[in-house]
């Protein structure tokens, strides 16, 4: 799979394929391509050339109905987009209410649930500015979690974090990871990757450079540009 | 120093009763428009978007660009005279004026509303996107409401600006405030005392609307006024 802005090729010949179930970190240097990669699989950006196949559903560009898809997927945020108008509960209550077509009542009870996976009922009277950084993104995974996707894809969840809340929303990923979710994350987290990860990816130019289990990756890095990239964060 | 003798407006009951109509005139003239021009902008604003049909688009955009660089008073016979003739048929110049002043109001609104839209950060896009929100929910429920509210201040602002222009509906005879303004000096020849009492009663008209406004907004936007 391609993707171009104009002339400039952000992605170049990806291929990547994920089972069910797996939780992959991909990592790189920024301007590398790896949030448009994962903003592709639910068509928040179109691709070019190649296909995309997400739960048999397929991608193309100009797709008509992209909420096909997107039912399948759940997206948490760097800036994390809760909707600053609606109380936590209901950040988490409107989609179901608008895309499911669920009634208030299953969408309260279902939302409740997964505030309290999250570790966070009692705020959900609350409005989204008046919690942390950290609670914040905690309901962006909440939020998502309530739409029931099979797949979520995290786009550099505790980029925009406190050092300190940079723990709280990294447990409740891997909460969700040991749950069996699959999971694709945009992330330095290199805790994390090598915690939960099944699989690490590395991206440098828009490519997949290098692919392999957290163990081999930090370990063992094959490319040159992978050992850089490692020399500088750890 | 010049001798006020505003008993010469008191001392006759048509002049009060004038002054009392006139400003309820005034009021309520600004106010439906108000109300009818904000639902008329409001859908000025949103067919300025992108992915509006651009037939649509850019007729609304030359009527917002047409009434924004005209005058009201222009615009306002227009209504009164140019129309009736267009259409053949008279309507009272009350309507006119209520007509030409939701038209008027709508102009302004659009702009002042589009420019709310516009600033909402796009992370709410992609967010209600990712959600699955249909393009008329992610208007609805996401970027009016948030919109509104940041905009809400420049729409007080401007409406209160608008109703202190509304003065002009008395050139057609329309027996407004500035109407019964008129009148009264006509009558006693104390224009300056009549035009003091004209400026307060506008202040106060326009403190009220303030009020309301303020009000309305508690009603509408809680989560906003709420710390």
């Amino acid at each position: 799979m391609s993707k171009w802005y104009d002339d400039f090729q952000v992605l170049k010949d990806i291929d990547l394929s994920v089972a069910f179930g797996e939780r992959i970190v991909i990592c790189g240097p920024s301007g590398s391509g790896k949030s448009t990669l994962i903003r592709c699989l639910n068509h928040l950006e179109e691709h070019q050339k190649g296909s995309i196949t997400v739960n048999d559903i397929s991608l193309s560009p100009g797709m008509k109905n992209p909420e096909k898809v997107r039912r399948e997927v759940g997206m948490v945020f760097q800036s994390f987009n809760l909707f600053p108008h609606l109380t936590i509960l209901e950040n988490c209550m409107l989609p179901q209410q608008r895309a499911l077509k669920r009634t208030k009542a299953e969408a309260r009870e279902i939302g409740m649930r997964f505030l309290e996976r999250v570790k966070i009922p009692e705020q959900s009277d609350k409005y989204p500015r008046q919690l942390s950084g950290g609670q914040q993104q905690r309901v962006a995974i909440a939020r998502a979690l309530c739409m029931e996707p099979k797949i979520m894809l995290f786009d550099e969840p505790t980029s925009a974090l406190d050092p300190e809340m940079v723990s709280e929303v990294l447990d409740t990923m891997i909460e969700l990871a040991e749950s069996g979710m699959t999971m694709l994350c945009v992330t330095h987290e290199m805790g994390f990757a090598r915690k939960v990860a099944d699989r690490v990816i590395f991206m440098d130019a828009g490519k997949i450079v290098e692919s392999s289990d957290p163990e081999a990756f930090f370990s063992n890095p094959q490319h040159p540009r992978t050992k850089e990239f490692l020399g500088q964060i750890l | 120093m010049f001798d006020f003798r505003f008993y010469e407006i008191w001392r006759s009951e048509e002049f009060i009763s004038a002054l009392l109509s006139g400003a309820f005139n005034s009021f309520w003239l600004s106010a439906v428009g108000g109300m009818l021009g904000f639902c008329f902008g409001l859908m000025l604003a949103i067919s300025q978007d992108k992915t509006v049909f651009w037939g649509v688009r850019y007729t609304a955009r030359s009527y917002i660009e047409i009434v924004r660089n005209t005058p009201f008073i222009v615009q306002l016979f227009f209504v009164a005279f140019g129309l009736p003739l267009l259409f053949d048929y008279q309507w009272s110049f009350f309507a006119s004026a209520l007509l030409a002043i939701t038209l008027n109001f709508s102009a302004y609104f659009a702009e002042i509303v589009r420019s709310g839209i516009d600033t909402i950060d796009k992370g709410q896009l992609e967010a209600a996107k990712s959600l699955c929100f249909s393009k008329r929910q992610t208007l609805f429920d996401i970027i009016l409401p948030q919109a509104l509210v940041k905009v809400y201040p420049s729409l007080t602002s401007q409406f209160v600006f608008l109703f202190l222009t509304t003065g002009l509906v008395s050139e057609i005879s329309v027996e407004d405030l500035t109407w019964a303004g008129r009148f009264i000096s006509d009558r006693n020849f104390r224009d300056f005392e009549v035009f003091i009492v004209l400026t307060v009663i506008y202040i106060l008209l326009a403190w009220l609307f303030k009020l309301i406004l303020q009000g309305i907004k508690r009603l509408a936007f809680p989560w906003s006024v709420n710390k």
